[in-house]
């Protein structure tokens, strides 16, 4: 089968564990194949023609018609190919993703993009905690890539990102960039309190000035070239710079040394 | 071959690889952004003496530019890739870095990589800030000014250096007017650059010299005060010689720009004092791109 369609045959009782299922895997596969691969299911592991019907779908494409919140794991790993989910979907989402596409039209649970080192993530819908973040004991977290969220991001988004750019349309929850190393994120909302933590490097685009630790330093409004050149290089970030030449900047967390920046274009 | 009263010899230039980049200089105003391409492509005539052959290709308009400032693109050539890599960072630090304004990026995406930014982020001791998104990198170096935005590096090309044509002239006035407006018309080409001074050379040069250790040397079968005293190239009535470089990332691109400045010297004509143009080889073993005039113009070239 070029593309395959997966259509739950009824509401989850377990949360199911989509991890190994990326269009690379399934779409080389013929029907017959495709029905007898093993899906964690709960505690056990079940063939995943017991939990969806399988159907064809375009041409390197893996579509899951209805989401679920007990599906985690979508897209986790995917390093080519699209990735469409009609809903929401649980935890993990995109985790540690290479390449591809992967579009959500509805909400994702924590952990969205964790990880991620390439290609782009699209969410209609709000994240949960930690999008584009670090897994539990991982000293680092998104490394490339793009994580596009259009409503919210919950708590710790951006925590020990390295690299890539994470866009959230909405609001952006507590401890925003805690421990950030690298890379640029931007929050078309309201920002969540203590942000920017721990920050070592990168950028954080913010419509506003936001509440900073003690650590963040105000080197005023400044007129950067570089503001124009991202608008232009970087569609995703037209939106929250818009047309502007000059930009607050802050500068932390320099209490623990660190050089990152907080820009509000002014 | 004569068009319009001026003979187009049946002669060929010799050009040799060369390997170029091309780098886009932005600033606040056009006048910065061209004051920062002529510093930057200053003392690049030849690489006999500068080490490489640069010059601004043409001013770019904003929306041209990545920043959307007014800017230029300038095309810099040198022997080797070696070389490129040196003089490329020395010009960016010397003359970009300092100019008021100025932003630097990549013209080329795709061959060899030109460091840029990557060589000179070190000026900011520290405090630079690099920024990838997707598969390109740019860096901001705090200055007084401001901030220096620079792309981390640029491509490179294989193209073609020492195309060129030699203006036969009746008076010296007769052959700057026509190189001038041989300048003028090539200038507008894409792709190449006229490395000499307003784009013109008075003291064309031959290979080697009869001082030891001197690798270029005055091309005498062309002085016209050396008429009949040497092998002379040279008509009763031609009393000065021009002759415009040509060097261009690609072999058609000095073509093309062969024959735009062919027809804007033929079209000054007899009438305005230019006898022939010529064309400068070394016999063509040396160099492996020929120029052919008369082929270049085909059909344009009028009545043989």
């Amino acid at each position: 089968m070029s593309g395959v369609s997966l259509k739950p045959r009824a509401a989850f009782e377990a949360r199911v564990d989509l991890s190994g299922i990326t269009p690379a895997v399934t779409c080389p596969l013929t029907l017959l194949e495709l029905e007898g691969l093993p899906v964690p299911y709960g505690g056990k592991s079940v063939k995943l023609a017991e939990l969806f019907f399988i159907e064809g779908a375009p041409e390197g494409v893996l579509l899951i018609e209805i989401g679920d919140v007990r599906l985690d794991g979508v897209g986790a790993g995917m390093q080519e190919g699209e990735l469409i989910v009609d809903g929401v979907v649980g935890a993990w989402a995109g985790r540690g993703m290479g390449g591809g596409v992967l579009r959500i039209s509805g909400d994702a649970g924590d952990f969205l993009g964790a990880e991620l080192s390439g290609g782009r993530i699209e969410l209609a819908g709000n994240a949960g905690a930690h999008a584009g973040g670090a897994t539990s004991g991982s000293r680092r977290g998104m490394s490339g890539g793009v994580l596009k969220i259009g409503g919210s991001a919950g708590a710790r988004a951006a925590e020990r990102q390295r690299g890539g750019l994470i866009v959230i349309g909405g609001d952006a929850g507590e401890g925003l960039a805690t421990d950030m190393i690298a890379g640029t994120a931007s929050v078309g909302g309201a920002v969540g309190p203590l942000m920017g933590r721990g920050m070592k490097r990168g950028t954080i685009f913010t419509r506003t000035v936001p509440a900073l630790p003690a650590g963040f330093i105000d080197t005023g409004e400044q007129e950067l070239v570089a503001l124009q050149l991202m608008a232009r290089r970087v569609p995703e970030l037209k939106a929250v710079i818009g047309e502007s030449v000059r930009a607050r900047r802050l500068v932390g967390d320099t209490l623990l040394g660190g050089q990152g920046e907080v820009l509000v274009p002014a | 071959m004569i068009r319009n009263g001026v003979e187009i010899r049946d002669n060929f230039a010799e050009a040799f690889p060369m390997v170029g980049t091309r780098l886009i200089v932005t600033a606040d105003t056009p006048d910065w952004a061209l004051t920062a391409g002529r510093v930057t492509t200053g003392f690049a005539t030849s690489v006999i003496g500068c080490g490489c052959e640069a010059g601004i290709e043409r001013v770019l308009g904003p929306e041209e530019t990545p920043d959307g400032r007014p800017g230029v693109s300038l095309l810099i050539f040198a022997m080797d890739f070696k070389q490129l890599k040196t003089v490329v960072p020395l010009r960016l630090g010397q003359c970009i870095l300092t100019c008021p304004t100025t932003a630097c990026y990549a013209g080329v995406e795709t061959g060899k990589r030109v460091p840029l930014a990557k060589t000179i982020r070190y000026f900011a001791d520290g405090h630079q800030i690099s920024k990838k998104i997707g598969d390109k990198r740019f860096w901001r170096l705090p200055v007084m000014e401001g901030e220096f935005v620079c792309d981390e590096d640029t491509g490179s090309v294989e193209g073609v250096g020492g195309g060129n044509i030699l203006i036969l002239a009746r008076t010296r006035g007769a052959a700057l007017r026509a190189a001038e407006a041989a300048a003028a018309a090539m200038g507008k080409v894409e792709g190449v650059i006229l490395p000499f001074p307003g784009g013109v050379v008075r003291s064309g040069s031959k290979v080697g010299s009869k001082y030891k250790g001197l690798f270029a040397s005055t091309n005498d079968a062309y002085c016209p005060t050396l008429r009949g005293t040497v092998p002379s190239q040279l008509t009763a009535e031609t009393g000065s010689v021009m002759e415009i470089v040509i060097d261009g990332i690609s072999f058609d691109a000095v073509a093309e720009a062969t024959r735009v400045g062919i027809l804007a010297v033929c079209d000054i004509g007899a009438e305005g004092g230019v006898v022939a143009i010529d064309a400068g080889n070394y016999g063509g073993n040396l160099g492996p791109f020929h120029f052919k005039l008369r082929e270049i113009m085909g059909n344009e070239g009028g009545a043989a």
